[in-house]
This record gives structure tokens, C-alpha cells and sequence, in this order.
């Protein structure tokens, strides 16, 4: 009798329980989707280090890697490439497929380079490989003439030499950060610039030394201590 | 010009909602589960949103439907891809709607508490005569009559117009009737530029509101804008042949208040529209306007039929004065070029999609005598003899417009942020109420407007619902047949913005999409035997012309349908489309019309 009454019992509770969590995700369909709102984020005015240590993984391969001049990138071809200062590459080769979106195309070549025959060159590897809806900002050439003549000129560019504060200091990094966060991704292997290719690409941590400085000129005043200790 | 865009878009929140400009808001891509793009090539036409909803799929895994007639880059990046036939895509909306209904997916308490049921003229005619008219005369019906309209249009019937079949369709209704899927419908020129554009917007509001898939976050019906000018510079400042600052010059309480802000005798307004944009250039053509000043607009290379209205602007006895930053085919029929200031050489504002009203600097002086399109306007309407009126200063007087603008949506449901508060910030949303901007309307959980005790307040309409409108499918004005056998649709390429008349200047854009080009499937192309660059003639009822082929490229339009870009004054499209227009928003449907193709040899 005790042991029939046991087994009543938790047939019982199983069942209780199968009503209690029917009723529950019952409910759970039921209800609204409704997601509390955040506050508004603010625009940060530091640039956003995401996807800084990226490509530190090859940091040892771009070290062992031998140098190859013949097939090498020139500052000059790198910002040539580019409609001014900061204006993302054009792209110099044709488009297989045009309706081709990132993940599936640009990226095979792209997300981590290498030589490529037709081309006798090395793949260029994107600072930004997240952003897959490359031509978004990336077009193709297919014309070398104008719809009309025009007299814009680039600005000036980024250039190479000591611009370090102190004399055997680590330079400055020239250029803005967004969306090339990724040092390596341009500054070592074989595809990067050669005047601008990093002789210790293993030390990883760039911006622990190298820090940015991509404002222009401005009246900044000398800085003061707010509270000086007396 | 602008009717020629968004027209359709604008009177459809005022004819569902009783109110202008989406609920939503950008944020809306990050809550949403489901995107559906409703004929929408986001990937080329809206490239910086849609980077958001490929963010969004990278980081929380989204689902992106593109259901469109084209072949896209859209479709590469698209999880699902649903092709349907031009102007089908209003019986697959209304079999989404039969099957939300047939499998008990409506939300009965926000239909009962929220919405009314409504059904208008049919039959409408496509405004392809001179002096075309039209009214719709809205009249109630009731849910089980809707029901009843409904059974036309059960997805095995839809699958015979529209060639998406049944499951497809049952597909996306499953999407949509599902209450843990929070849904985003997008779209653009699709449903706008449409010969039933105004139905078309209506029952894509007709789903979410049957779901009560509205007004929160993820869960919005989003008509995308062009960004520089549709939504802020016509639908919300009201430079529209009805329309005032706020409301319609046919109200006589708005004119009231616009006649007070301005200081004008209420007769001054004229509470009888006059021409929409294409009777507009058709009274050129007969004589009925003699005088027009064409601003911020490109329309002898945009409007359909454009040979018509071009050769109306060269007859004897017409005035045209075109203010441009550029030489254009405009500027080309012209007597008087009036040099204006672009962007970056003047003060203003614009207007986005989610409300968002943003203010921008002068950055450079215009070259020579080049002024800004709104200070030409205040010079002649001083020697008019409206100086009482038009009392800015040269420096204040973006500020003093502004200001005055602001006056004209004074309340909760409107109020626009000062000008310190735009200044401020990336730009501000309206309705902008005690110091914060309303994300989504119609919920008062986030609308401050709402006064009505309930969850949703669709207060643009007197009695605070929304309408769910009974609108059937229709053909298009012209559809293929044996003479003209093929579908030419035309749009925009991701290089170019709209006629290119800034954008082919710029170098490296102008080297990435030099020329136009005509679409052609590759099966229609293999018949053909066209390739890649043979010239193509394509004929229709307007007249011909001769273009590069382009067969398995940018895009691939579906077998029997043809695209082209109409971007390129060089190869102007528009000659041979038709100009048939939504009878209620009077927006041309330049989608759709028959054309026939062959190769040049």
C-alpha cells in the first residue's frame, strides 16, 4: 500500500510539475516582445581598440618570413590606390562576380593574404575583416576616363621619417584609427608597404610605444594641473 | 520633384496612421530577429543601413529575407531569396494576410482595442490621360468582411499570379504570425514607385498590424528614405502642391495656423491644391503653366516619358529658370541658370528616416556669385513685395527659419528640438518632448503624445486607431504582350546618386560605373545570342534606344524582364518609360512598363 501510494505520489508530482511549466512557457509565448531600452550611447572620442591584438597569432610567421622586393608594395602604390587621404582603395583588379558579397568572395584573398600568380603580387590583408559588405565603400575601376574635366588634387599624405618625439623614440602613428585598429594587418608581411613594414612585428603590443597623433595642428593650450599640491 | 520618390510612402502613414513618418527608428535593426525587404536592393541603395543588418547577423545570427523581382547583391547576402513578378507583390502581401488570419496568428486584443477596417475605390485607373482625377472614398467595413475578401487570395491562388509559390508565402507569414519573431519590413522604391504604391504600403501596415508587430523596438514596418532631402525637406516641411508645414492646405484649421506664424490674410492660401508633379509638366506641355523654377532637382533626366515634357520645356512661350550647383540636361532647356550653393558652401538641415532632423555648417564660400537655393528664394520673394514676411537677415537667417518652423509643430506630437539642442548633438529626433527624443511613436511607453490610457495610441486619427485597409491586386497600366514582350524595370547603382549629377563628377565613382548599361537574364540572353557589351535596342510604346548589354553582372533581372540604371543622361531610360502614377499619391511608376529587345548587328 506504502509503495503503490509512492508511486501515486509522484506520478501526481509529475504531473503537477508538466502543468506548472506548460503554464509557464505558455505564458512565455504569450508575452509581448518588449526589450528594455538603453540609454543613449555616446559616440566615444578615443578610438576603439577592437581588434587590435587580431592578427598576433602570425606576429612569429611575419618575423621568419623572407623579404621579397621584387613583389612588394611602395608607400607611393599603397596611397596611389586611393581617391585622397583616408578615402578606402579602389579595386585595381576585376570583379569575378559582381553581386559577390565579402564573406564569400573578397575575404577568401583578402582576410589573410598571400601571393597570387595572375597578379604577381601579394594579396593586401583588411584591417576590418568584420565589415563584409566590402563594396559598400570599395568600387572597381572600369574606365580611365572623366565624365568631365576636374582640378581636384589629393591632399597631402602620410609620410615616412623620424617624426618621434625624442631622438630614438618610437614614431608617431600619422594616420586615423578607425576601422585599421589592426596594426599588423598593414604594417607586417609580405603585402605591406615596404617603407612602412614593422621590423618587430612580434613585440605585438604596437600602441604600447607607437601612440597616435591624427589631429590636426590646433590652439591647444599647454596643459595645466587643475589642483597642484601646494 | 520630390512626388516622384516618396509620395507614396508619406500618404500612407497619413492614410493608415493619419500621420507622417515612420513609428520606428534605426534602432529598431538591433532588436529585430527578421528582416523582410520588400522589393528593396538595400545591399546597393541603402549600403550603410544594410552593413548594419549584416553587423547585426555577424553578431546575434538575424534572418534577412529579400524578397524582390531582381537578382542583387542583396540576394548574395540574403538568407532567403523570394522572387515574385512585377506588381504581384500585392496579392502576396494579402496572402500573408489570409494566412496570419487562417491560422489564428492575429493579435485579436491589439486588433479589437487598436485598428478599424476600411475599404476604398477600386478599379482606379493609372492617370495616363491629361487631367486625370481621382478621390477615394474610404467607407468601414468589418473584420469578417475582410476575412471574406480575403479568400481570393489563399497562397495556392497567390502561387498562379505571382510565381512565389505557396509554401514560400506561407514562408513568410510564418515569420510574421510568429510571436517570438520580432519583425523588420523595409522598403523603398519597390512599393513606392508603384502604380498601386499607396495599397501596396497600406497592406504591408495592414500585416503588422493584424500581428500588433508595431510601434516596438524590433518590431516595425520602416519605409526607407533617400537621405538628403525626401523626408526632411518634403514631406516635413511641406513643399508639396497640398501640403503646409503642418497638415494640408484643404484643412482650413491648418491654414489658420499657417496663415498666423506667416502673417498673410488666410486668402492667401489657396485651400485648392493645384498640379501634382507630372500634370505639372503636362500643363507645361498644353500651356496651362507657363512659368516654372525648377530647384534641387534633376527632372529632364527623372521624369517617365520624358520626351513629352522635355519638348514642353522648349516651346515657344515657356519661362524656365533652373537653380543648379552643375550644368545638367535641366540647366540645358533653361533661360535662366541661377548658380546655387552646394551643401558644404552653405547652412541647413536635413531630415532622415527615423525623424532625425540634423544641422550642418558652412564650410567653404560658394565660388562667384553661387547662393544657397533658400536665399534665392527669400531675394525674390522681397522684390515680390512679401519683405514683411520674409524679414531675415542674410547671417541669422537659417536660425530665424528655423525657429519659425519650429512654431508650426508646437505639441507633444511633432515638436521639433531647438536649433542649440541640433547643434549639440548628431542630429535629434522628433517629437522631441521635454528634452528628450521619441523613439517610437504610438507606444506610450516611449511616446509622451499618447493620452489614452492604453498601450498603443494611434492618435493621428480622431477616434486613436489605425486603419487596416482592403486593397486588392491590380495589374500594372502596362504589362508585356506579344509586341512587347518584356518587363523594363529601372533604379539606382550603389556608385551613383540618382542622376549623378554630382556623383560622375567625382573621379573614381565616375571610373567604377562610367556608362549605363541594360540587364538581361542569361537565358533570354543565350536565345538572343547577346553577350557582355553588344549593343541591345530596346523598344517600347515611347520610342527606342540603343544600350550596352550586360548579362550575368551587377544584377540578374528574372527571364523576361530587363533593368536598367537611369542615372546616365548620355542613355536617358526615361524617354522610353511610361508615366503612370499612383492615383492616390500621384507618384509615377517607373518599375513597370512593356518594352521589347533586340540585338544590333
Amino acid at each position: 500500500m506504502k509503495k503503490r501510494l509512492g508511486i501515486i505520489s509522484l506520478f501526481v508530482l509529475l504531473f503537477i510539475s508538466f502543468i506548472v511549466i506548460w503554464n509557464y512557457s505558455y505564458y512565455q509565448g504569450k508575452e509581448e516582445a518588449y526589450i528594455p531600452i538603453d540609454k543613449n550611447q555616446v559616440t566615444p572620442i578615443i578610438a576603439s581598440e577592437l581588434g587590435v591584438f587580431e592578427r598576433s597569432k602570425f606576429a612569429h610567421d611575419y618575423v621568419a618570413m623572407p623579404n621579397d622586393p621584387e613583389h612588394e608594395r611602395t608607400l607611393k602604390e599603397y596611397y596611389g590606390q586611393r581617391a585622397f587621404n583616408g578615402a578606402p582603395p579602389s579595386i585595381p583588379h576585376t570583379v569575378e562576380n559582381e553581386r559577390s558579397m565579402g564573406e564569400n568572395r573578397c575575404l577568401k584573398c583578402h582576410g589573410n593574404g598571400g601571393y597570387v600568380t595572375k597578379f604577381e603580387a601579394y594579396a593586401p590583408v583588411t584591417p576590418h575583416p568584420e565589415m563584409v559588405n566590402c563594396r559598400q565603400c570599395h568600387v572597381s575601376v572600369n574606365t580611365t576616363s572623366l565624365f568631365v574635366e576636374t582640378n581636384f588634387t589629393k591632399g597631402t599624405t602620410p609620410t615616412t621619417g623620424v617624426n618621434s618625439a625624442l631622438v630614438g623614440g618610437p614614431p608617431i602613428i600619422p594616420h586615423p584609427l578607425q576601422m585599421r585598429e589592426n596594426c599588423l594587418s598593414c604594417h607586417a608581411g609580405p603585402s605591406a608597404p615596404r617603407e612602412i613594414r614593422v621590423s618587430h612585428p612580434d613585440r605585438i603590443n604596437c600602441r604600447q610605444c607607437h601612440v597616435p597623433n591624427n589631429h590636426r595642428p590646433s590652439n591647444t593650450e599647454v596643459f595645466n594641473r587643475a589642483y597642484a599640491h601646494e | 520633384m520630390l512626388r516622384l520618390m516618396l509620395v507614396c510612402a508619406w500618404l500612407v502613414l497619413l492614410t493608415s496612421f493619419g500621420i507622417d513618418e515612420p513609428m520606428g527608428c534605426y534602432e529598431d535593426i538591433d532588436h529585430a530577429n527578421v528582416f523582410i525587404l520588400w522589393g528593396n536592393n538595400m545591399a546597393e541603395m541603402h549600403p550603410v543601413l544594410f552593413s548594419r543588418l549584416l553587423d547585426q547577423r555577424l553578431k546575434r545570427g538575424v534572418k534577412i529575407i529579400d524578397f524582390a523581382t531582381r537578382t542583387t547583391r542583396t540576394r548574395m547576402a540574403a538568407d532567403k531569396s523570394i522572387l515574385f513578378l512585377p506588381q504581384t507583390d500585392l496579392a502576396v502581401a494579402n496572402a500573408i494576410c489570409h494566412e496570419i488570419i487562417k491560422n489564428n496568428w492575429v493579435h485579436k486584443d491589439f486588433v479589437d482595442k487598436h485598428c478599424n477596417f476600411k475599404k476604398g475605390l477600386v478599379d482606379m485607373g493609372y492617370g495616363l490621360e491629361d487631367k486625370y482625377a481621382f478621390k477615394d472614398k474610404p467607407e468601414g467595413i468589418s473584420f469578417d468582411d475582410f476575412k471574406l475578401f480575403l479568400e481570393d487570395y489563399t497562397p495556392e491562388k497567390v502561387e498562379k499570379i505571382s510565381g512565389v509559390s505557396a509554401k514560400d508565402i506561407k514562408y513568410m507569414a510564418a515569420h510574421y504570425g510568429n510571436p517570438n519573431t520580432k519583425v523588420m519590413s523595409l522598403w523603398c522604391m519597390g512599393p513606392n514607385q508603384h502604380s498601386r504604391g499607396t495599397w501596396m504600403n497600406n497592406l504591408i501596415y495592414n500585416i503588422h498590424l493584424l500581428t500588433g508587430k508595431i510601434s516596438t523596438p524590433g518590431n516595425s514596418p520602416f519605409s526607407l528614405t533617400g537621405q538628403p532631402s525626401a523626408c526632411g525637406t518634403v514631406r516635413e516641411v511641406g513643399t508639396l502642391t497640398h501640403k503646409l508645414p503642418h497638415g494640408v492646405v484643404m484643412n482650413k484649421k491648418h491654414r489658420e495656423t499657417a496663415a498666423k506664424i506667416w502673417d498673410v490674410p488666410l486668402e492667401n492660401i489657396d485651400p485648392k491644391p493645384t498640379y501634382h508633379t507630372v500634370e505639372m509638366f503636362r500643363a507645361l506641355d498644353r500651356g496651362d503653366i507657363r512659368f516654372m523654377w525648377i530647384q534641387v532637382t534633376n527632372p529632364m533626366v527623372t521624369m517617365p516619358k520624358l520626351k513629352r515634357y522635355r519638348d514642353a520645356a522648349k516651346k515657344e512661350g515657356r519661362f524656365i529658370v533652373v537653380s543648379d550647383i552643375y550644368p545638367t540636361p535641366t540647366t540645358d532647356i533653361a533661360d535662366v541658370i541661377l548658380p546655387s550653393a552646394m551643401w558644404i558652401e552653405r547652412e541647413g538641415m536635413y531630415g532622415n528616416s527615423e525623424r532625425r532632423t540634423q544641422y550642418f555648417e558652412q564650410m567653404v564660400n560658394p565660388p562667384g556669385e553661387a547662393m544657397s537655393d533658400t536665399w534665392q528664394l527669400i531675394e525674390v520673394a522681397k522684390r515680390l513685395g512679401f519683405e514683411k514676411q520674409f524679414y531675415y537677415k542674410e547671417e541669422t537667417h537659417i536660425e530665424e527659419i528655423y525657429t519659425e518652423y519650429r512654431r508650426h509643430h508646437e505639441g507633444k506630437k511633432h515638436n521639433m528640438a531647438p536649433l542649440q539642442v541640433l547643434k549639440e548633438n548628431p542630429g535629434m529626433q522628433w517629437p522631441y518632448v521635454d528634452g528628450k527624443p521619441t523613439k517610437w511613436r504610438f507606444n506610450s511607453k516611449y511616446d509622451p503624445a499618447c493620452s489614452n490610457g492604453e498601450a498603443f495610441h494611434f492618435y493621428g486619427k480622431p477616434d486613436g486607431k489605425a486603419i487596416i485597409w482592403q486593397r486588392p491586386y491590380e495589374p500594372a497600366a502596362e504589362e508585356p504582350d506579344s509586341q512587347y514582350p518584356y518587363w523594363l524595370n529601372t533604379g539606382r547603382v550603389i556608385e551613383h546618386w540618382h542622376t549623378g549629377s554630382m556623383t560622375r563628377r567625382i573621379s573614381v565613382l565616375h571610373k567604377a560605373m562610367p556608362h549605363a548599361y541594360v540587364e538581361l537574364n542569361p537565358s533570354d540572353a543565350k536565345r538572343l545570342q547577346i553577350q557582355t557589351g553588344d549593343d541591345v535596342k530596346l523598344t517600347t510604346r515611347r520610342g527606342s534606344m540603343i544600350l550596352p548589354a550586360s548579362v550575368n553582372q551587377r544584377g540578374v533581372p528574372a527571364p523576361m524582364q530587363v533593368f536598367v540604371p537611369f542615372f546616365d543622361e548620355n542613355m536617358l531610360i526615361n524617354d522610353l518609360t511610361l508615366d503612370s502614377f499612383c492615383p492616390i499619391s500621384k507618384e509615377p511608376d517607373y518599375k513597370k512598363c512593356a518594352t521589347n529587345i533586340e540585338k544590333v548587328i
